[in-house]
């Protein structure tokens, strides 16, 4: 793509995203909305493949139809309140229509199912831009409107969202689709909360960032896509098989990495509300999550996964040189002593 | 009727709806929007806006939807679907005015219709003032008010128009 019109275009998304993150009119955050899912199509179409463009269109139609249905509850809650301000949303029927939109857009149960569909179709690099970038929109919204959100659905959508993270990722080789699953079980873990602080949503989505942005980076830095071509970085880089392993127990919450910070935070917080089946069904879903990145941490760094002998001598031009993967690593499992910090994000 | 001309205009606009949404040939589709377009434009200008609604006709229907007719007519097949070629394009179409004609006999006999928002059988519907001021219109005071106030809104809406033509360059391009 021509670098001039790529780099508008990413603009573009960004810009988007920031007009939902700072607008007071629900009609700017729709229109913030709007372009920001106008502008990704092409980064996700960047190679010309039927792929990627089935993986576009599905992106787009599931987003195009939950940016109507929050159309419909901004013009609800205008019809009851009369106005246009962002603020707790006035009429139940207009929350709920919401709030379905919102998880649309995010990808929670039961509306995931297009994450490890249009995850699968495109890039590694776009996969990385859908995941983490585009969580922040939707979650911003959330947030704002987090008084008025029925409790009820927000829970249930979370629970099934972790248990569809867990056991959707079971049976996966594929990285990208490991990733999306992922990724529904970590927006679970957000929204369980996001009723009673949703101070700790934010935390969440911050360190969830960070986790998935190392993932991502580790797989584009060995071009893996797969469970075997990632079990081949002990022939390429050594060093990455340790940061996979590191970087994959944080993602599953072990405690003296950083992925631990949220969950605890948030198992604490939802106890303080004397709800103890909820955290404790959370947790032990959390488990699901955390075996498929045992498994794929004894395939690529506890094992020398078996594979014919040619792939043991493997050759690459140079390595790529991605600058913010050292910073990132560090922070996504050496965080958790500054968790005293987390009240800065009030 | 000239009292309930929205209400009828509205029936009609959900009617063409349910016509272009139960897909037929995207030629017949264009042909329900144009009726849509016009409709929706006569509500509009029912409202007292007559400003907005020369501008729909103008730009939407002698716009967009001309140059729509034409990449249609160049893309066209050999034997396009009309509402009755398919079983299902007129089974969902039947549907679709089935319901709209359920709803539109029950804001007619009953006194309170309370679906989503209560209104009050078809009276809502009727105009009796347009509800402005009576010095100045609301809806030329609305236009001029985007253009000042709301600056970053053109802003925002041009930018977004720049880049969408961007997109579809990009998507269209191929290799």
């Amino acid at each position: 793509m021509n670098p001039l019109i790529f780099t508008t275009i990413l603009m573009t998304v960004l810009l988007g995203t920031m007009i939902v993150m700072m607008s007071s009119h629900w009609l700017m955050i729709w229109i913030g909305f709007e372009m920001n899912l106008l502008a990704i199509i092409p980064i996700l179409m960047k190679k010309y493949n039927p792929r990627t463009m089935e993986a576009s269109t599905k992106y787009f139609l599931t987003q195009a139809t939950a940016s109507m249905l929050l159309m419909m509850a901004i013009i609800i809650n205008l019809m009851h309140s009369g106005q246009w301000t962002i603020m707790k949303v006035f009429n139940p029927t207009a929350s709920i229509i919401m709030t379905s939109a919102l998880a649309m857009k995010l990808g929670l149960t039961p509306f995931h199912f297009w994450v490890p569909e249009v995850t699968q179709g495109i890039s590694l690099t776009s996969g990385l831009i859908l995941l983490t970038w585009q969580k922040l929109a939707p979650m911003s919204i959330l947030y704002q409107i987090s008084p008025s959100i029925n409790l009820n659905i927000l829970l249930t959508m979370a629970v099934l969202s972790i248990l569809v993270g867990g056991w959707g990722g079971l049976n996966q080789t594929q990285l990208r689709k490991i990733m999306a699953y992922s990724s529904i079980a970590h927006m679970g873990w957000m929204t369980a909360v996001l009723a009673y602080n949703p101070t700790l949503t934010m935390l969440n989505m911050l360190i969830y960032i960070m986790m998935t942005l190392t993932m991502f980076m580790l797989f584009i830095h060995s071009s893996s896509t797969t469970t075997l071509s990632l079990s081949h970085t002990w022939n390429k880089t050594p060093l990455t098989t340790t940061l996979i392993l590191i970087t994959l127990l944080s993602m599953g919450g072990l405690p003296p990495l950083s992925g631990f910070m949220p969950k605890w935070m948030i198992i604490q917080e939802l106890t303080k509300n004397s709800s103890i089946i909820l955290p404790t069904l959370m947790a032990i879903m959390a488990l699901l999550n955390l075996y498929f990145y045992m498994r794929l941490t004894y395939s690529t760094s506890l094992t020398m996964f078996p594979s014919t002998n040619n792939m043991k001598m493997k050759w690459q031009f140079e390595t790529k040189r991605i600058t913010l993967l050292p910073p990132l690593i560090v922070m996504s499992s050496l965080l958790l002593p500054l968790t005293p910090m987390l009240s800065i994000l009030d | 009727m000239m009292t309930y001309i929205v209400f009828i205009l509205s029936v009609i606009f959900v009617v063409s709806f349910v016509g272009f949404s139960s897909k037929p040939s995207p030629i017949y589709g264009g042909l329900v929007l144009i009726v849509s377009g016009g409709v929706g434009c006569g509500i509009i200008v029912n409202f007292g806006g007559s400003f907005l609604g020369l501008m729909v006709f103008l730009i939407y229907l002698g716009g967009m939807l001309v140059v729509f007719g034409y990449t249609t007519a160049m893309a066209t097949e050999q034997y396009p679907e009309v509402w009755v070629s398919n079983t299902t394009v007129m089974g969902v179409f039947l549907l679709g005015l089935l319901m709209e004609v359920m709803l539109v006999l029950y804001v007619l006999k009953s006194e309170e219709v309370g679906v989503v928002f209560k209104f009050s059988g078809v009276g809502d519907w009727a105009i009796y003032d347009t509800g402005d001021s009576g010095v100045f219109s609301e809806e030329i005071m609305g236009v001029a008010a985007l253009y000042s106030y709301g600056a970053w809104v053109v802003i925002v809406t041009g930018w977004s128009l720049l880049v969408g033509v961007l997109v579809i360059l990009e998507v269209t391009r191929g290799d």
